[in-house]
């Protein structure tokens, strides 16, 4: 057996040393840039981004289970994450293609870890720990995000800090919200769009990234325009648009369809009798959903919802929303002003249906574009020197000389206004979601029931807030119903042939009493049971009532 | 077993299946779209500039039956090379005066660069052409072109350089299928060679295993001698070629870039294709069976030739249980979680279908041809029946291939590639060129 190398002149005289039946690998790519000379740790750069998110999950955590009150969606939510974890399916009642379960099915992966320590809590309070990671996600992709667009290092965490920090988001993100997995998503679609090495599978990882978004929460949708965007405008080299933008399809169509292939198979994709469907739901959504109004009529539900998102912080979303018109301009804001534009126009709509926890997707993408036109003020001032101009130097020695500072001094006194501005008002909202005990209530009505006697056959009417709290006490799963299922899902009307007169006990929560639709049977109920036990006072109370069978 | 309920046999069934079909095909996605992972890897596949310098000298080699149509044309272009040393051996067989006569005249036209050899084998192929034509090779480097190809005048040059910058043994050039609009299955079969040249052949030049193509295959002479030529008795004998030098640790280039490509055709009729697809497979099968790849040095080289060895023959499982899956799915009682995994293996093959789409789209842009929305219909239309196309010839090659017969099925060609310039119909007997 010869030597390759003897079958070529060149190889021979060169490769002497390697001349063997080894294949002789010449790297075609340049060789890794060598390690950053040895920094200390406190100098890392990940540092203060890592110090930072541990600060702001900290703010988070504190008080989690005291503030803000319990919603009524986060007990959904969390219930039927549970049914996940337990086997039942995509929800203890029939699903009925509401929202798309991707949400729950990732809080289904994280919630079993706060119920295994502390079972004795408040369901719904402690379940929120488990959006403490997805928090901590969004708050590096944040970041990630920046950077990848051009932002200097201290501008990627004034972003981070504007998100993180915001009492909107601080309430909002503590709270078992779809919104926050979906635009958790979001964020990494945007990420890997615009991955520096323009790679197609990352590519391909943006395309799925939006599609487990949208299956997360579908509002997400409105966003898909942004990263297209981001992809095209900024994420691909010449000659690869067109491969990106197949690979960016086909992750996001291929993943995206699995949802409608589920409810095929499961023979309910379109409206029939006597079965939930897919497109069903779509035509409820869209067509028979009342609107909640716009947000420029005073009074409308609309309008309401925005003065509650305002009440908890009004810098980041006028300012952002401020600094998305102007991010508009800078070519590389572009991409991430646009989701927090489409957004807003989305909320603006008139007669559309606004969710409460909607403003949760567009809280990173107001601050990223704060943050970027902050950025680029700065660095305008920053070399800005007047003493330059001819007009300057024609009002004289002194001022041509002093000019120079003017910008800089500009800055500093902007920087303290602003931080006058947003210190104390965040500082008031921030530590209200550190003390505030809002769920005092529930905590004790879960308690109260707990000790009732005969939990096997006694039937209780609740919210959503308290269902699994009653449940994991020992409450049969069948024989503890959602208010709003006694009057609207047939299957749950089946389980009590004598109508209201099955029910023992009726728990009245704000969440119930405030549902405009009038639930007849829970009026019913209402007329025909006595309060035993009463938590709080005034239109927040909680009451427990027990039913008495007599009557119509 | 039997204390499984249908359902339960079932699900296991189509989630085994499924999980390995989706593998198969996602690993197949991968690799196709190697070239295309970053504007790095793209511009690494290219042809470097040339230095001027021209050190190697080469020996083309030509084999030609039954081809009077189109190797006058061929050769005459092959005489354009601006490269200054290089030597053309057309290979003609005793049998076939209608191409001899063609060669003679070549001969006269170009005496001292053309050369004809008459093949005397009773029972002919192209390996035989070949090695007939090897002990006769004066140049440095032996390149192989076929009776129909278009090859541009710059190659040589480019390929001496190339051979000299990455001291390479052997080095593949790109072929490329130019006559997309003829039919709907040639639209396929261009992209499948844009896809495999342009991308595929890349990685596997890198990962050291190397099925080599069919012409524009250049290899230094004395390494071609020592390693026996071609092997006659292989159906492949382009594809066993490269599996041998990879072996032994050549050092395989390959380079593409649209302006240099050898242009050839598809065949002529979808019954051509067929066979050649059957040829090819069957050549496949039989350097698998061979087994010259296990002295690969590492594990994941042989691994590499296992897979694409074998890869037509999945390629074939999957278009016919991939659907299967699917209807086992909809229409047998398995749980839904399950019948969604049957669904997996679609992904991929859809999204190469998207690439495919992204693909014409660049080839028309490479190639400056005019791709219009009726070429991306026949795409989308003609996948499934292409698919199925290639899963038949490659069930046809398996039982060739177990019933012994390995005969070689030429394919002919008309010279539609010579027009494809400007899509229109094409002259039938050639003379459009």
């Amino acid at each position: 057996v010869t030597s390759l190398a003897e079958h070529s002149e060149i190889a021979s005289t060169q490769l002497l040393d390697t001349a063997s039946y080894d294949t002789v690998v010449i790297p075609l790519t340049a060789a890794p840039a060598p390690a950053a000379p040895g920094r200390p740790w406190w100098r890392r750069p990940w540092l203060p981004l890592g110090a930072l998110v541990v600060a702001i999950l900290a703010i988070q955590a504190w008080n989690i289970t005291g503030y803000p009150f319990a919603s009524d969606d986060e007990g959904t939510y969390l219930a039927q994450a549970w049914a996940v974890q337990h086997g039942i399916g995509l929800a203890h009642y029939t699903y009925w293609y509401d929202h798309p379960p991707l949400g729950w099915l990732q809080l289904a992966a994280l919630s079993w870890l706060p119920a295994l320590f502390l079972p004795e809590h408040l369901a719904v309070a402690t379940g929120r720990l488990a959006m403490l990671p997805v928090t901590a996600v969004s708050l590096i992709l944040v970041h990630t995000l920046c950077r990848r667009i051009g932002f200097a290092r201290w501008a990627a965490l004034l972003a981070v800090v504007l998100y993180g920090l915001s009492p909107l988001s601080v309430t909002m993100q503590r709270q078992i919200y779809l919104d926050s997995f979906a635009v958790a998503w979001m964020l990494a679609a945007f990420v890997l769009a615009l991955s520096p090495r323009r790679h197609l599978w990352h590519h391909v990882g943006a395309g799925v990234a939006v599609a487990v978004a949208v299956l997360s929460k579908e509002t997400m949708l409105v966003v898909l325009p942004a990263v297209v965007l981001a992809l095209l405008g900024q994420g691909t080299a010449r000659g690869l648009r067109a491969y990106s933008a197949a690979g960016f399809t086909a992750g996001l169509v291929l993943v995206g369809v699995f949802y409608p292939v589920y409810a095929m198979l499961k023979g309910e994709l379109l409206p029939g009798s006597g079965h939930v469907s897919l497109v069903g739901a779509w035509q409820f959504q869209l067509q028979s959903r009342s609107g909640s109004g716009t947000i420029f009529t005073a009074g409308s539900g609309a309008n309401k919802l925005l003065h509650s998102w305002l009440y908890y912080d009004n810098v980041l979303l006028y300012g952002g929303v401020a600094a998305t018109v102007a991010a508009l301009f800078v070519r590389r804001l572009r991409a991430p002003a646009l989701a927090a534009a489409l957004l807003t126009a989305m909320a603006m709509r008139p007669g559309g249906y606004l969710p409460a926890m909607y403003v949760i997707q567009a809280l990173p993408f107001l601050a990223i574009a704060l943050a970027g036109v902050t950025e680029v003020v700065v660095k305008r001032l920053w070399t800005m020197d007047p003493s330059t101009y001819p007009w300057v130097r024609g009002l004289g020695r002194w001022p041509g000389r002093w000019a120079r500072w003017a910008p800089v001094a500009a800055l500093v006194v902007a920087a303290g206004l602003a931080v006058a501005i947003v210190v104390p008002r965040w500082y008031d909202g921030d530590s209200r979601a550190l003390t505030a005990s809002d769920n005092d209530r529930y905590t004790q009505a879960a308690a109260w029931m707990r000790k009732l006697p005969d939990h096997g056959g006694t039937r209780v009417v609740t919210d959503d807030v308290l269902w699994l709290d009653l449940v994991r006490a020992g409450f049969g799963r069948e024989h503890v119903i959602w208010f709003y299922k006694l009057d609207l899902d047939p299957a749950v009307a089946k389980t009590l042939p004598d109508g209201w007169r099955d029910i023992n006990y009726l728990v009245s929560t704000p969440a119930m009493r405030s549902d405009p639709g009038g639930l007849p049977t829970i009026v019913v109920l209402a007329n025909h049971s006595t309060v035993v036990a009463s938590f709080g006072t005034g239109a927040d109370r909680i009451e427990i009532r027990q039913v008495t069978r007599e009557g119509t | 077993m039997i204390l499984w309920g249908d359902g339960a046999m079932a699900s296991v069934v189509v989630l085994a299946v499924s999980c390995a079909l989706f593998a198969f095909a996602a690993i197949t996605l991968w690799w196709t779209m190697h070239a295309w992972r970053t504007p790095e890897t793209l511009a690494a596949t290219r042809f470097a500039t040339p230095d001027g310098s021209q050190a190697l000298s080469f020996s083309l080699l030509v084999p030609a039956r039954h081809e009077q149509q189109v190797l006058e044309h061929t050769v005459t272009r092959l005489l354009d090379s601006t490269h200054r040393d290089f030597e053309i051996l057309v290979i003609v067989g005793h049998d076939d005066p209608e191409t001899a006569a063609v060669a003679h005249r070549l001969v006269e036209a170009a005496p001292g660069r053309v050369a004809v050899v008459i093949d005397t084998h009773e029972v002919k192929n192209k390996p035989k052409a070949l090695n007939t034509a090897l002990p006769l090779c004066r140049g440095d480097v032996v390149g192989v072109f076929d009776a129909e190809d278009q090859v541009d005048p710059d190659l040589l040059d480019h390929v001496d350089h190339a051979f000299r910058s990455t001291r390479a043994d052997v080095v593949q050039g790109g072929v490329q299928l130019i006559n997309f609009h003829s039919s709907w299955y040639s639209l396929h079969n261009c992209l499948e060679y844009f896809f495999w040249f342009r991308s595929r052949l890349h990685l596997q030049a890198s990962k050291g295993f190397i099925p080599l193509g069919g012409n524009t295959v250049f290899v230094r002479t004395r390494l071609l001698r020592d390693a026996g030529g071609w092997d006659s008795n292989c159906l492949a004998e382009d594809c066993d070629l490269g599996v041998r030098l990879s072996s032994r640790g050549a050092k395989v280039v390959v380079a593409y870039d649209s302006t240099l490509v050898t242009r050839e055709e598809t065949p002529d009729s979808l019954v051509g294709l067929f066979k050649q697809r059957t040829r090819w497979n069957q050549g496949f099968l039989q350097v698998l069976r061979k087994g010259e790849w296990r002295a690969l040095p590492s594990f994941w080289q042989r691994m590499l030739a296992r897979y694409t060895l074998t890869g037509p023959f999945m390629q074939a499982f999957s278009a016919v249980a991939v659907p299967v899956g699917v209807i086992m799915a909809l229409f047998v009682n398995v749980p839904v979680e399950v019948a969604m995994l049957s669904f997996a293996p679609l992904m991929p093959m859809a999204a190469t279908l998207l690439f495919q789409m992204a693909g014409l789209r660049d080839f028309g842009d490479q190639y400056k041809l005019s791709i219009g929305p009726k070429h991306y219909l026949k795409l989308i239309v003609g996948a499934f029946p292409y698919m199925l196309l290639l899963s038949a010839a490659a069930a046809r090659a398996v039982y060739r291939e177990w019933t012994g017969r390995n005969n070689w099925e030429l394919t002919r060609h008309v010279g539609a590639h010579l027009t494809a310039a400007v899509p229109g119909p094409v002259a039938a007997d050639g003379s459009a060129a």
